[in-house]
């Protein structure tokens, strides 16, 4: 039996762990992807390529497709067309493997309701199978020592995109996949989701920020901008110099 | 796999399909005079059990459908390839119809013969929670938006329920020995004379290939009801429509005119 | 091991979240409560009459409250997009369809108690006779309700599977636990009837066919 999902018992086993990183590859590639929800499409034919170690953000009114972008590209939706590979592994068939090495902090915090901030930490830690020893220290730096022990039920929403933002912390993903991080955050908190895209930058990992937040974003090697579900033809990459991504 | 899918591919062309129509048609009429003529009425029951050609064939294919769900639904989760999806949907929605008819005809036959529409027999009784777990089916594919998602529950509750069926039939039939009733030993006749057979065998077959034009019928309208969200799609996302048809190496065929 | 470890976590987390909100006390048990009191009043009030249909109206009463607990186990999962976690982790998802079959399996247990206490008051069922043959019908039946319930709770992600989808899917799936627990318990409750272990064999056979069936397909499920 397979870790989980996408491969399966029916399908060979994959172990875990047992396949190495492809250091060689592109960090993201995708090649015209698109995903529709019903008759609606959400993404066009989106191409794409982010280096390692690059810190893309991504720009767009709501609605633009930048949610949807960042969930196939965590492996939370599967594209309906096209396809492509995230740290070298493929989009459809080695989901655990981007799994293992990829965070992904969305709109919904995945947090459950009747258990405590620090409680969910603690699954969390089994589930991605870290130690727990580091939960005082995240706990503390999101602010939320004080309330650690309190159900998750009676936090703002601020509040819970703080936990969230601690569980990201906890872990050090080769890629991470960060949906308006900034929502709901006081000041200090922003702050804190700041340091940790420098500190992933700092090891040479690779970033994806999607915000609307306009004062937050400048620490990014490259921008691009979506509408409607499409890429616009992006201004040139600052770092690379070359346009690596094209319109649909 | 790959020979069954080429057979697949030659069974649903538009040929295959007008050849399996008219085959079944003939088949049909063959049966019918052997069912209605050329077979003696029954030494008990007299004319009534001339049923018993429409009644036996119609559980017969109820339950080779939902093995071809079964087995179309492991396929898919290995293969991924929307023709399986397609194919254990197409025969889920044959197999409903028979199960129903099944019943239906059992209730017609059961009327003269025991007295009553409905027996707690087991065979029945399976037959309608076999209906009903399928009905479940067809139910739970129209829940989710997403096509591969559609596909993915259908075939969890496609090898599931089927794995289900023989633990239910089990627990039925243990369940009605406890209060036998004396009619409903008769129905598993020992012996049956070699032309009713004959009738049998042939109402069988019949009805194999009618279940078989069905589903490649139901087959191309699932092409086509995907060839429809394509067409829809296609502006929008400024594609082909033919790079939209997912798994679909068959040729689809227009709608309307030809 | 791994696997283990990750059951357990799963089952514990889903245990400590049901303690937390109450939900098996304050709805599930009046409501198989109210289902009894229906049933007695719909059948009532001969006494022989009641007694005689005892294990069957308890094992139904057990069976309509488990979709709620079903439900809830996965509405806890739904609420801020838990299982989308689950589905994100590196985490075998046999392990999510086995620790959260257990933590409600673990729960309907303890519902069983009260309602076969109910039902021995209300209607007369005498538990006295074959103690271990019960027990073993309420074991094997839970684990096989939890076990189909645990595996098709994943649809009830989808607002219109909670309404009648779902059950509708579960019931008839269900079947063999029903039959097979009612006549073992009518057995070990001294009732007529009956037909001997075989119907703990049934009742092993489906949790046997369910658990290892739901631990190959759990992962499809939650895959979009």
């Amino acid at each position: 039996m397979s870790s989980s999902g996408a491969s399966n018992a029916l399908l060979p086993a994959s172990r875990p762990g047992s396949i190495p990183d492809r250091r060689g590859a592109a960090a993201i590639e995708l090649s015209g992807v698109t995903r529709v929800f019903g008759m609606s499409p959400a993404l066009v034919r989106v191409t794409l390529t982010v280096d390692r170690g690059e810190t893309l953000l991504v720009r767009g009114p709501n609605g633009a497709g930048k949610s949807t972008l960042l969930r196939v590209m965590g492996t939370a939706l599967s594209p309906t067309y096209g396809g492509g590979s995230v740290l070298g592994f493929d989009l459809s068939r080695e989901r655990d493997e981007i799994r293992r090495r990829t965070e992904l902090l969305g709109h919904r915090t995945r947090l459950y309701e009747d258990l405590s901030a620090r409680e969910n930490l603690r699954f969390a830690c089994v589930l991605y199978g870290i130690d727990q020893d580091g939960i005082g220290a995240v706990l503390e730096r999101v602010g939320l020592l004080d309330v650690a022990g309190e159900r998750v039920r009676a936090f703002s929403q601020g509040m819970r995109q703080r936990v969230a933002v601690a569980r990201a912390l906890m872990r050090e993903p080769e890629l991470l996949l960060l949906d308006e991080p900034y929502a709901g955050l006081d000041a200090d908190a922003k702050e804190v989701v700041d340091e940790a895209i420098t500190a992933a930058r700092a090891d040479g990992r690779t970033v994806v920020l999607a915000t609307h937040d306009p004062t937050r974003g400048a620490i990014a090697d490259r921008t691009v901008h979506m509408e409607q579900g499409r890429m616009l033809p992006g201004e040139p990459a600052r770092r690379s110099g070359r346009d690596q991504v094209t319109a649909g | 796999m790959v020979a069954a899918e080429r057979l697949m591919g030659k069974v649903t062309a538009r040929r295959g399909e007008r050849l399996l129509g008219w085959s079944a048609l003939t088949a049909l009429a063959v049966s019918a005079v052997f069912s209605l003529v050329i077979a003696p009425p029954d030494a008990e029951q007299g004319e009534v059990q001339r049923l018993m050609y429409v009644h036996v064939p119609a559980a017969w294919l109820a339950y080779l459908a939902f093995g071809v769900v079964f087995a179309s639904s492991i396929a898919y989760l290995v293969t991924k390839k929307t023709r399986w999806d397609r194919l254990a949907v197409a025969s889920a929605e044959v197999g409903v119809l028979f199960t129903a008819l099944t019943i239906a005809l059992g209730a017609l036959w059961g009327k003269p013969v025991w007295g009553t529409w409905w027996t707690w027999d087991p065979r029945l009784t399976t037959t309608a929670i076999l209906l009903l777990i399928y009905v479940g089916y067809l139910a739970v594919r129209r829940l989710p938006d997403s096509p591969a998602r559609r596909a993915r529950w259908g075939a969890v509750v496609g090898i599931v329920g089927f794995l289900d069926v023989p633990i239910v039939h089990l627990s039925v039939l243990w369940w009605r020995s406890l209060h036998q009733l004396p009619t409903v030993a008769r129905l598993g006749k020992p012996t049956i004379a070699p032309i009713m057979l004959a009738a049998l065998l042939v109402a069988v077959a019949a009805f194999t290939l009618v279940y078989l034009y069905l589903v490649a019928f139901r087959l191309r309208v699932g092409r086509l009801e995907e060839r429809v969200v394509a067409e829809a799609l296609s502006p929008r996302l400024g594609e082909p429509v033919d790079r939209l048809m997912q798994d679909v190496d068959l040729p689809v065929e227009a709608p309307a005119g030809g | 091991m791994k696997l283990f470890r990750e059951v357990v976590a799963v089952a514990a987390k889903d245990v400590r979240i049901e303690a937390r909100s109450r939900y098996a006390l304050g709805a599930v048990l009046p409501f198989a409560a109210t289902v009894l009191i229906a049933f007695g009043l719909s059948i009532g009030p001969g006494r022989t009459l009641l007694q005689e249909t005892a294990p069957g109206l308890l094992w139904l009463a057990v069976l309509f409250a488990s979709i709620l607990s079903f439900r809830r186990s996965y509405e806890a999962e739904g609420e801020d997009g838990a299982l989308e976690g689950l589905l994100l982790a590196p985490v075998d998802k046999a392990a999510v369809f086995l620790g959260k079959a257990a933590a409600v399996a673990g729960q309907l247990l303890v519902l069983e108690v009260v309602v076969v206490l109910l039902v021995s008051a209300l209607f007369g069922l005498s538990l006295g006779s074959e103690p271990a043959v019960l027990a073993g019908a309420f074991v094997l039946g839970t684990i096989g309700l939890a076990g189909v319930g645990s595996l098709f709770g994943v649809l009830t992600e989808s607002a219109r599977a909670r309404e009648a989808v779902f059950p509708l899917l579960v019931l008839p799936l269900a079947t063999p636990v029903l039959v097979a627990a009612v006549r073992a318990t009518a057995l070990a409750t001294g009732s007529p009837g009956g037909g001997g272990g075989s119907w703990l064999g049934l009742l092993l056979a489906f949790d046997v066919v369910f658990l290892s069936t739901g631990t190959l397909v759990y992962g499809y499920l939650l895959e979009d």
